[in-house]
């Protein structure tokens, strides 16, 4: 087994909690840090779905499809996201006819919900010295994709709960999309845990910081995703399809179905929707970075700026599949799901399995 | 400090930015309220029947499948957090720690296989499939 690489970094409630209440803490006072950290973390995730929903998005894809965006307000168009943020929440609020109310309201806040409380769990390195993740059970792995899929409820209540035929099938297909690719995207993630040999996020970061070859004098850290290409290439597909970007897009298609499960959401909660998608697009590309691409580290520069470089490349890359890649039908997108991803994911648990274990 | 207060944090956190910003958004916007709004959208027209209609789910031993091989993931987790201390193990080894494994997996594909020969992966069964294969 492998010894701790360095001492345990202090978590940022416990950081908090010694810098207001010294540090023999209370309950009640560990509880104040924990919600304090807890804010912080959750404010800095909001803050790049801010940047990321109404402009970096729209940049991206002007960029990609040779036109002008946002550019009217401030430098680069960057004031839009105050006056986004203004104008979307100034919106009349409509709901209507024959909707079931409770479900119809739970949805949107579900979605937020389930995007953010996933954040608890990934390491996001360090800056100014104060070390920027909430908390490390050792159950982290688990912990973060059963609260990533939380998000399957809420399009599953929005979908029926809108009384709108679009509605309906942009919900079905959710649930088909969502169950169809969670299994290859947890499977593909036990391979990883096979090297790590634990679930505690800190742990599977600090493994991947060795080197693992030397080339030319670089060293190149052991990211699994140079350890084992294969299973990032499927964790990265699987990723696309539990986001729900193209050529995943199937739930929401707005060619065939107008917004899927989001027709009927106006307002604020559309924002949420929308919100809601984004933290998840980070979400998914926390996990990858975690599990694939060593987490926070890097050199140079500190360790939080590494992962939000990360994050970003990877919703750059969904943002990248959305304007180059087709969309998939239906079906093929559950042939693709049972019968591809599934198989292979499988394949890759058993191979990697053998392949470690030949190795020892 | 116990972890999981700092995730129960979260959750709070997590569940009063949305409510805030919707109690933010009752301050700022408007409400004229008209019956035209209400009615549900259906591209502009005068909606046609209601939404509870029957579908086909043909797609219900998707998710019967998909509940099995879910709790096979729970099953598999605990495997892949020892497997590497159990491979090292005296009396267990590589055979002890993977061919039970292998056999909990293999059993599943065969499962898989059964259903995906059944057409139960299907987002539709489509009536005319067997024909269609005659005429190619």
């Amino acid at each position: 087994m492998f010894a701790p690489l360095q001492a345990e970094p202090t978590l940022l409630p416990e950081t908090i909690g010694r810098f207001l209440f010294g540090s023999e803490m209370a309950i009640w006072q560990e509880m104040i840090a924990a919600f304090l950290a807890a804010f912080v973390v959750a404010n800095v995730m909001l803050a790049q779905a801010g940047v990321a929903g109404p402009w970096a998005k729209r940049k991206i894809t002007a960029a990609f499809t040779d036109r002008i965006a946002v550019n009217r307000h401030g430098p680069a168009g960057l004031l839009i996201i105050p006056a986004a943020a203004v104008q979307l929440m100034a919106k009349e609020l409509i709901i209507p006819d024959g909707v079931d109310r409770p479900a119809y309201d739970l949805a949107p806040i579900l979605l937020a919900f389930s995007a953010l409380i996933g954040f608890a769990v990934i390491p996001m390195g360090s800056i100014f010295g104060i070390n920027l993740q909430i908390a490390d059970p050792e159950s982290g792995v688990a912990y973060v994709f059963a609260a990533a899929s939380i998000a399957t409820l809420a399009l599953t209540m929005a979908g029926y709960a809108s009384n709108n035929k679009y509605s309906l099938m942009g919900g079905l297909r959710a649930i088909a999309q969502n169950i169809a690719y969670e299994i290859p995207l947890i499977v593909t993630g036990a391979s990883v845990i096979i090297f790590t040999g634990t679930l505690q996020t800190s742990e599977i970061v600090a493994q991947q910081a060795e080197p693992l070859v030397t080339i030319a004098g670089v060293s190149i850290p052991s990211w699994f995703a140079f350890v084992n290409p294969f299973a990032f290439v499927l964790f990265m597909v699987a990723n696309l399809a539990e986001v729900g970007r193209n050529p995943f897009d199937i739930p929401e298609a707005p060619t065939e179905i107008v917004a899927g499960y989001m027709t009927e959401y106006s307002s604020i909660y559309f924002v949420l929707f929308y919100m809601g998608e984004f933290i998840h697009i980070f979400l998914g590309g926390a996990i990858v970075t975690t599990l694939f691409l060593g987490g926070p580290s890097g050199p140079v520069l500190p360790g939080f700026v590494w992962f939000v470089i990360k994050i970003w490349a990877i919703f750059l890359f969904t943002q990248w599949a959305r304007s180059a890649v087709p969309r998939v039908r239906i079906d093929q997108l559950i042939e693709i799901g049972w019968k591809g991803m599934l198989v292979l994911s499988f394949a890759n648990l058993i191979l990697t399995a053998v392949i470690v274990g030949v190795m020892l | 400090m116990n972890p999981w207060i700092a995730i129960g944090a979260l959750a709070l956190v997590g569940l009063l930015i949305p409510l805030g910003m919707m109690s933010v958004s009752s301050l700022l916007r408007p409400t004229v309220p008209e019956k035209g709004k209400t009615t549900v959208y259906e591209s502009g027209e005068i909606p046609t029947g209601g939404t509870r209609v029957r579908f086909n789910i043909q797609y219900y031993m998707v998710a019967l499948l998909f509940l099995v091989f879910d709790i096979e993931t729970l099953l598999i987790f605990p495997w892949t957090v020892i497997y590497r201390e159990a491979v090292s193990m005296d009396g267990v080894g590589l055979s002890g720690a993977l061919y039970p494994m292998l056999a909990f997996v293999g059993i599943l594909v065969v499962g898989l296989a059964w259903a995906w020969r059944q057409g139960a992966i299907e987002w539709v069964r489509n009536p005319t499939d067997s024909q269609r294969s005659v005429e190619r």
